[in-house]
C-alpha cells in the first residue's frame, strides 16, 4: 500500500474547495491547507509540506494560478496539478505542472485521478489507466506515458 | 487650350533664321510644325548650352512666354522648385547620350503656374550621323496626372477605411471570443458546483432510496458535465465528437460502479454531431448505460458481478446509430415504461427524431437507437 498524499487546495470557490476536500479525504488522503489567493498559496507552500497542490487558474486576485504553479516549481516542495474550467489558459509548458483536471470533473473522474496521481507521485510511473478528463503536460507525458 | 494668337514682335520671325539654313521657309513640313496644336521646339546642341533655336506658337501658348524670351535659352527655365530631379536627370542623360527620351515632368509657366508635361525628345542627325538638333514635343497632361493622383488618393483612403473596418471587426471578434470563453468558464464552474452540492447533500442522507435518487441525479448532471468539458475542447464549438464522449462516459460509470467484473466493449466510429444534439444524446446514452449497470447484472455466488456492456456507434448512410447492449438477465427484469428514466429516454428520442427499439438479445438486452444525422462534411445549419 502506497502512502496517502498530503494535498494543498488552491481554489477560490469555497463550495468547490469544500467538496474537493471531502473527496480527497474519502479517498484516504489528507488536506494540509486551502488557499484562495496567490499570496495565501505562496505562504502555505512555505508552511505546509504538501506532496501535491491542486491549483485553480482563476483565484481571488485574478488569473494567478499559473504564477502559483511557477512559484511551487521553483521551491521544489510539491508537485502541481491544475484544476480549471479554462484549460486554454494553461501555457504550453504547463509551468512545470503534472497536468490538468478539467472542470467540470465527475466525482469518479476525480477519485480515479487521485489514484493515478498517488501512484505517479509515490511510485512513478502510474500503473492505472489515465482517467477521462485528466490531461498530462507534455513533459510528464514523456515520462509517465511514453508512446509504446 | 487657349487658341488666341500669341503676341510677338514683328521681327520675331527672323529669330528663326538659323533654322532656315537647312530647312527652307517654304518647306511645307516646317509650316506644318509652326501651325500644329502640338507644342514643339528645336534646340541646337552644337551651340553652347544647347539653346532653343525654334519654338512653335503652341509652345508659346503652353508656357506663356514670348518667342524672344525663349529663343537662345536652354529649356531648363521651364523647371521649378517642385520639378522632379530624377526626371531632369533622365533628360540630361538622354541628351548626353544623344538618345530618345519620354518623360512626364512638372514644368512652370511664365506666370509661375505649373503643368504636367509629357515630354518627348529625339535627336536629329545629318547624313554623317552627327546630331544637329534635338526635337522636343510637349503635351499638357495635367488632367491625366490629376486623375492619377485622385485615384491614388482614393485607393489610399479606401485602404485606410478597409484597415480600420478590419481592425473593428477583429476587435469585435476578440470581444466575442472572450465572452464565449467567459460564459463557457461559468457554465463549467456552475456544473461543478451543482454536482458538488448534490454530493455534499448525499453524504448527509441515511435513507437508501433517497441516496439512490441523488446518485441518479448526480450521474445525469455529470453526463452533462462531461458534454460541456468535451464541447469546447475542439476548435469548432458547433460540433461534438460523440464517440470520445461515449468512451469517457462508459469508463467513468464503470469505474464509479466499482464492479471491475463488468467489462466494456466499445465499437465507436468517430462520429461528429451538431452541438445542440450533444446534450440529449449524452443524456440518453447515460440513461441506457446506468440502467444496464443497475438492472442487467446479478451478483454471482462469490459476491462479484461479471458481464459485458457494449456500446456501438456507427453511421450508415445519413443515419447515426447507437447500440447499447448487455449480456445480463434480459428485459424481463428491466424497469417498466413507467420509470422516469424510461420516460426521459423516450422524450429525448422524440426530440432527436430517433427511433428506439428494445431487443431481447438472449442473453441480455440490446437497445438500438437510430436518428438522422447530417453528412460529416456539410456545414451546420441552425434551425
Amino acid at each position: 500500500m502506497t502512502d496517502p498524499l498530503k494535498v494543498l487546495i488552491v481554489e477560490d470557490e469555497a463550495l468547490l474547495a469544500m467538496e474537493l476536500e471531502s473527496l480527497v479525504e474519502e479517498a484516504g488522503h489528507s488536506v494540509v491547507g486551502w488557499a484562495t489567493s496567490s499570496a495565501e498559496a505562496r505562504s502555505m507552500v512555505e508552511s505546509t509540506d504538501a506532496d501535491i497542490a491542486f491549483v485553480d487558474i482563476h483565484l481571488t486576485d485574478g488569473p494567478t494560478g499559473v504564477d502559483v504553479a511557477h512559484y511551487i516549481g521553483e521551491k521544489k516542495r510539491s508537485m502541481v496539478v491544475f484544476m480549471t474550467a479554462n484549460p486554454k489558459r494553461i501555457p504550453d509548458h504547463f509551468a512545470g505542472a503534472i497536468g490538468v483536471i478539467a472542470k467540470p470533473y465527475t466525482m469518479n473522474g476525480l477519485t480515479s485521478a487521485l489514484r493515478y496521481l498517488q501512484e505517479g507521485v509515490r511510485r512513478p510511473p502510474p500503473v492505472s489507466t489515465r482517467p477521462a478528463g485528466f490531461t498530462l503536460s507534455p513533459a510528464f507525458e514523456a515520462v509517465w506515458a511514453p508512446a509504446a | 487650350m487657349d487658341w488666341k494668337r500669341t503676341r510677338e514682335p514683328a521681327d520675331a520671325w527672323h529669330m528663326t533664321d538659323d533654322l532656315h539654313v537647312e530647312h527652307g521657309k517654304g518647306d511645307p513640313f516646317a509650316a506644318a510644325i509652326r501651325a500644329t496644336r502640338m507644342s514643339m521646339i528645336i534646340t541646337d546642341p552644337r551651340r553652347p548650352d544647347n539653346p532653343i533655336v525654334f519654338a512653335n506658337d503652341a509652345f508659346l501658348r503652353l508656357t506663356g512666354y514670348e518667342r524672344h524670351e525663349v529663343l537662345g535659352k536652354n529649356c531648363r527655365f521651364l523647371q521649378g522648385p517642385k520639378t522632379d530631379k530624377e526626371a531632369v536627370g533622365q533628360i540630361r542623360t538622354a541628351i548626353e547620350d544623344k538618345a530618345d527620351v519620354s518623360v512626364d515632368i512638372l514644368n512652370y509657366r511664365k506666370d509661375g503656374s505649373t503643368f504636367w508635361n509629357a515630354l518627348y525628345i529625339s535627336p536629329v542627325s545629318n547624313d554623317k550621323g552627327e546630331v544637329q538638333f534635338f526635337f522636343a514635343s510637349q503635351l499638357d497632361v495635367s488632367d491625366r496626372k490629376r486623375s492619377e493622383h485622385r485615384i491614388t488618393a482614393d485607393k489610399d483612403r479606401f485602404e485606410k477605411a478597409v484597415k480600420e473596418r478590419t481592425a473593428e471587426l477583429e476587435a469585435a471578434l476578440e470581444a466575442q471570443t472572450t465572452l464565449l470563453h467567459e460564459v463557457d468558464h461559468r457554465v463549467k464552474n456552475n456544473l461543478q458546483m451543482i454536482s458538488s452540492l448534490i454530493i455534499m447533500q448525499r453524504r448527509t442522507i441515511k435513507d437508501e432510496a433517497t441516496r439512490h435518487s441523488l446518485t441518479t441525479m448526480l450521474e445525469r448532471i455529470e453526463a452533462l458535465s462531461t458534454v460541456h468539458r468535451r464541447l469546447y475542447q475542439s476548435k469548432d464549438v458547433s460540433r461534438f465528437d460523440v464517440s470520445d464522449f461515449a468512451k469517457d462516459l462508459v469508463t467513468d460509470l464503470l469505474t464509479a460502479s466499482g464492479r471491475s467484473g463488468i467489462k466494456p466493449k466499445l465499437e465507436l466510429d468517430p462520429i461528429v454531431i451538431s452541438a445542440e444534439k450533444a446534450t440529449p444524446v449524452a443524456l440518453m446514452v447515460n440513461e441506457l448505460v446506468t440502467n444496464a449497470l443497475k438492472h442487467a447484472f446479478k451478483e454471482g455466488s462469490d459476491g462479484t458481478t461479471a458481464g459485458r456492456i457494449g456500446i456501438k456507434m456507427s453511421q450508415p448512410d445519413g443515419h447515426f446509430n447507437i447500440e447499447v447492449s448487455d449480456d445480463g438477465v434480459g428485459m424481463a427484469e428491466a424497469n417498466g415504461d413507467a420509470s422516469f428514466g424510461m420516460r426521459l429516454i423516450k422524450s429525448l428520442a422524440r426530440q432527436l427524431h430517433a427511433d428506439i427499439e428494445w431487443r431481447d438479445a438472449g442473453p441480455g438486452t440490446k437497445v438500438v437507437i437510430s436518428m438522422p444525422n447530417e453528412p460529416q462534411q456539410k456545414g451546420l445549419s441552425h434551425d
